[in-house]
This record gives C-alpha cells, structure tokens and sequence, in this order.
C-alpha cells in the first residue's frame, strides 16, 4: 500500500470484475480438431456453465500465440459485435493478463461481458516452436538459440540448477512438486495422468531431459481448448454459478528483460514474477498468508518452488524444503497445483489453473480445500508475465 | 565445422543493427561488449548507439575470461543441427566485465564442470559470415 494512486486507481476493479463461467473439451494427445473449431466449443461450454449465450458477449482475449481470429470465432459463437478485444503475448505468461485485460475492460465499461480462451495444439511433437528453428534466429532469440539453448527444459535448468548450488534445492524437492501435482491429478478424472501414480523412486529414476532436469520435471504436451467468461459482479449475481471475484491482478516484465533468457537481473534469481508479486501484493488486501491454496505455473518443477519464493510463501532459497511434508498436497498448509496443473492435468500455457482456481472458490475441484475463500494463479517466471488472486463473494 | 553445418542450424542474424558489432568483433577473434562511457557500466544486451539521444555508449573488447555461472547439459530429443554435440553443456557464463552470457562450452566433460570453474573465449567459425564465441576451461 506505498502508492495510494495506484491503489484508488485499483479499487475501481478489485472484487467489482468477476469469473463466473468455466468450460473445456477433453484434454487429448491428439483432438483432431483444428483450435478454431476447439476454442469456439470451449467458449460455448463456458458460457453455458454461466447461463449465458453468446449475444451476452461483446468482450474477447486471448493469446497472441494464438493462429485465429477473433471475427472468426466471434461469427462461429454467434457473437452479435464485439466491442472491445486484446490478445496478449508470451505463452505462458500471459494467462492470468487475460482475465486482467478483461477485468480493466469491463471495469472501465468499454465491454460488458468477456471471453477469455486459450486452444493449443501441441500434442505431436512436431508442433513444438523450438523443434522448428529455422536459419536466421533474430531479436532475442540470437542471444541464446545460436548456442544450442532453445528447449525450455535448458532454458529453465539454468535457474534450476543455479538455485540447486546457490540454495542446496534437492532433486527430491523438484520430486516433491511433481507428486503433489500427479497426486492431485489421480484424483481428477479430467487429468492426462488420471491413471498414472508417481513415486519418489520413479521420479529419482527419470530419464534425463536437459541435466539436471528430468522426464518428471517437465510438464505435458496436450492439445487443449479452454475458456471463461468474465463479467460485472452486478451481472453475476443474476447468473448460475457461485462468482469468483478478481479481486487482484498484475502484469510485470521486470528490468533489462530478454525473451527467455533472462539472465542478467541482480540477483538473477530475481526474475519476472518477482517484480509480478510486487505489484499483486501491493493492490490485493489478501496476503499471501490468506491464500486457501495457489496455482503456480508449472512448465517446469523448478518453477513452483521459485513461484513459492517469489510471491512470497517462503524466502529465497526456502521453495525446496517448503515442499517437504506434504506441506503443498491437499490437506497440507499450502495445496498447490490441486487439479495437476501443467505437470499432470494438462499443460495448456497454466489456462487449466485458472479454471481450477474458479472451481476452488466455488468449491466444486475434485482436490477441495475445504472452505476455500481465495487463491492464487500465476503466470510463468522468466517471460514477461502475470497473476491473479480469486475470491469469493 | 563449416562443412558439416546442419541446414537448419539456427545462425544469428549478424546484421542486426544492435548487435552487428558483437558479431563482427567474434569474426575477428574479440569478444566485445558494450559500455556506458560516463559511468563504465556494461550494458548486456547491447542497445542501440542512439540510446537517450546517442553518444553515450561505446563497444569496447573485452577480456574474454569469466565463471561458470550455472550450466546445463543437453542429451536426446534435441535440435538436429547440434546433435554432433551432445551431449551439450550450456553454460552460463558471468564474465569479468559483469554480463552473464550464454555460451556453450568446448574442450571438456561434463563430468569435469563446476560452479565458478574460471573459462575463457575461444571462437567457433560456422560460416564465412558467423563465428560463434564460445567457452573452454581456463
């Protein structure tokens, strides 16, 4: 609360925006369908969820990644006209900043009702962006693609294996989220790995990805159509579903950003979502300490336990024995991850942690923290990225 | 190394305007950076000489020896064009001047990296137009 404008400013969205419709397909190895077909049936099955139709919408976010166009999927839904769309960058950190876009929309009255998807096929792996590098790497990417580090995997052991020296971060503690988020998956009948357990044994015995990264240390590669709808409070009340208030958000690049590789913040572990949490904490009244459960970006193992210190659940080097115990399984301090996340439920650039975040407030995830009144969804650390944090009315 | 360049090998556009010294400099065997000539601080990446109304950056050589930062080593699915590589140790490189650099590094094991191992530059010729530099123990 430094910054009081910032604050007043804030008030004119916090708890007043809210996700009140939630829907998916079946998450697939391969869906066979093409994302402008998937995502106008996600949006149609959020909707539906909401008691909504499509004439209700005139708001639309997505992601840049995305191949399609809004007029498309618009005219497909039945859409009247929208008023007001926006598409944000950077996969996986950019998630939550749809919910955010929409909110300060809605908030501002330039849309009344949003929708806010992510469809993503990227089961085969021939679809993989960094299996298609083509000659003439520019931007960016020629800070680090010409010397072979293109995979995430590598990209993120870095960090890893520095917090690994720097921290004493175990790979047991890397097992520890995997097993929380399969655990948690086990008990999701929506999850890719419904059916398949995960001990410590199997993860230690993981075929080794990128050293010191592993097989269990990277998140899935599913094809996917997500979607919510977002709208006024006021709205909301009229609708089906118990509403989950947006009660903060934030977006944050952090200084001297490179797409990816990110490296040289002081101290480099400082990454992204540090300066993210900052701004989140500084607009929410909810602490970290009031957080029922958290959904922190998963691509990669390494990043929950640096999400965990960098939106402040514990302190820089503490993410690794934060772990320990069961501490961030359903029925420990902490459950995160509750539907299995990127890791084991689907890795759908983390829009799968949005909509189990709704499902927590509303108390309907299949992994329930009982009484559930707010939680936190985060974007990935080390793009440009963002974060939420739900409440209930 | 030239002959056997994989088509899909993702070269760096070495005439980007920013970067085209640093390109230049690793064709001519220097590893150079960038620094602000009022305070000496080194700006990695590099920005572009017309930064807040120009004349106050300058490249300038630098020494080409640095720490392992942090590294990581490459194995099976990777990109075609570095499979004669693997398995591939990518390292972090914070080098004496500040900057940490990607890089890859030559004439070592893995088993033989360590944290703060002290490296040097060493250049990589992969076309008439693109040396990589890269690092080996020092």
């Amino acid at each position: 609360m430094t910054d009081p404008i910032d604050r007043d400013l804030f008030r004119r969205i916090q708890d007043r925006v809210a996700i009140v419709g939630i829907g998916h397909l079946p998450f697939a190895k391969d869906i066979g369908r093409p994302i402008s077909d998937t995502a106008v049936e996600a949006i149609q099955l959020a909707l539906d969820d909401a008691g909504l139709v499509a004439e209700d919408v005139d708001g639309m976010c997505m992601l840049e990644m995305e191949s399609t166009h809004e007029v498309s999927i618009a005219r497909r839904l039945g859409v009247r006209g929208l008023a007001w769309w926006s598409k944000i960058s950077y996969g996986g950190g950019a998630s939550c900043a749809t919910v955010m876009h929409a909110a300060a929309a809605i908030a501002s009255g330039l849309a009344t009702t949003v929708v806010c998807h992510r469809a993503r096929n990227r089961g085969a792996a021939a679809s993989r962006p960094w299996s298609q590098e083509k000659v003439l790497v520019k931007d960016d990417k020629a800070l680090h693609t010409p010397w072979g580090l293109i995979r995430p995997v590598d990209v993120i052991g870095m960090w890893a294996h520095r917090h690994m020296h720097e921290f004493g971060t175990k790979r047991e503690h890397f097992g520890n989220v995997a097993i929380a988020a399969r655990r948690h998956a086990n008990r999701n009948p929506n999850a890719m790995m419904r059916d398949r357990p995960l001990d410590m044994k199997t993860y230690l015995a993981g075929r080794v990805i990128g050293y010191p990264l592993t097989l269990y240390d990277c998140c899935l590669e599913t094809d996917g159509a997500l979607a919510c709808v977002v709208t006024s409070v006021e709205r909301a009340r009229d609708l089906r579903q118990k509403p989950a208030l947006v009660h903060a958000v934030a977006q944050a690049s952090g200084p001297n950003p490179v797409h990816l590789a990110n490296y040289n913040n002081t101290p480099a572990m400082e990454t992204t979502s540090v300066f993210c949490a900052q701004t989140l904490w500084r607009r929410s009244e909810l602490q970290p300490k009031d957080m029922d459960c958290a959904q922190i970006y998963d691509a990669f193992t390494p990043l929950v336990i640096t999400g965990l210190e960098d939106y402040g659940f514990c302190k820089r080097g503490e993410g690794g024995p934060f772990t320990e115990g069961g501490r961030i399984e359903l029925g420990g301090a902490l459950p995160v991850l509750t539907s299995g996340g990127g890791l084991s439920e689907a890795y759908v650039h983390g829009f799968n942690l949005i909509l189990e975040a709704a499902r927590q407030i509303r108390g309907k995830s299949t992994n329930q923290v009982p009484g559930c009144k707010a939680t936190l969804v985060t974007g990935a650390s080390g793009v440009a990225t963002s974060a939420l944090v739900l409440r209930g009315a | 190394m030239m002959a056997d360049l994989h088509p899909d090998y993702p070269l760096p556009d070495v005439d980007d305007p920013v970067m085209r010294p640093f390109w230049e400099g690793a064709r001519a065997g220097k590893l150079m950076l960038q620094r602000e000539r009022g305070t000496g601080a080194v700006h990695w990446p590099p920005k572009p000489m017309y930064w807040k109304g120009g004349g106050r950056l300058e490249w300038f050589e630098a020494s080409g020896r640095g720490t392992v930062y942090s590294w990581v080593i490459g194995h099976e699915p990777f990109l075609p064009a570095f499979r004669h590589l693997l398995p591939l140790v990518m390292v972090l490189v914070e080098v004496e001047e500040g900057p940490r650099l990607v890089g890859y590094m030559v004439g070592t094991k893995p088993e033989r990296m360590a944290f703060g191992m002290r490296v040097r530059v060493v250049f990589q010729r992969l076309t008439d137009r693109v040396t990589l530099p890269v690092w080996e123990p020092a």
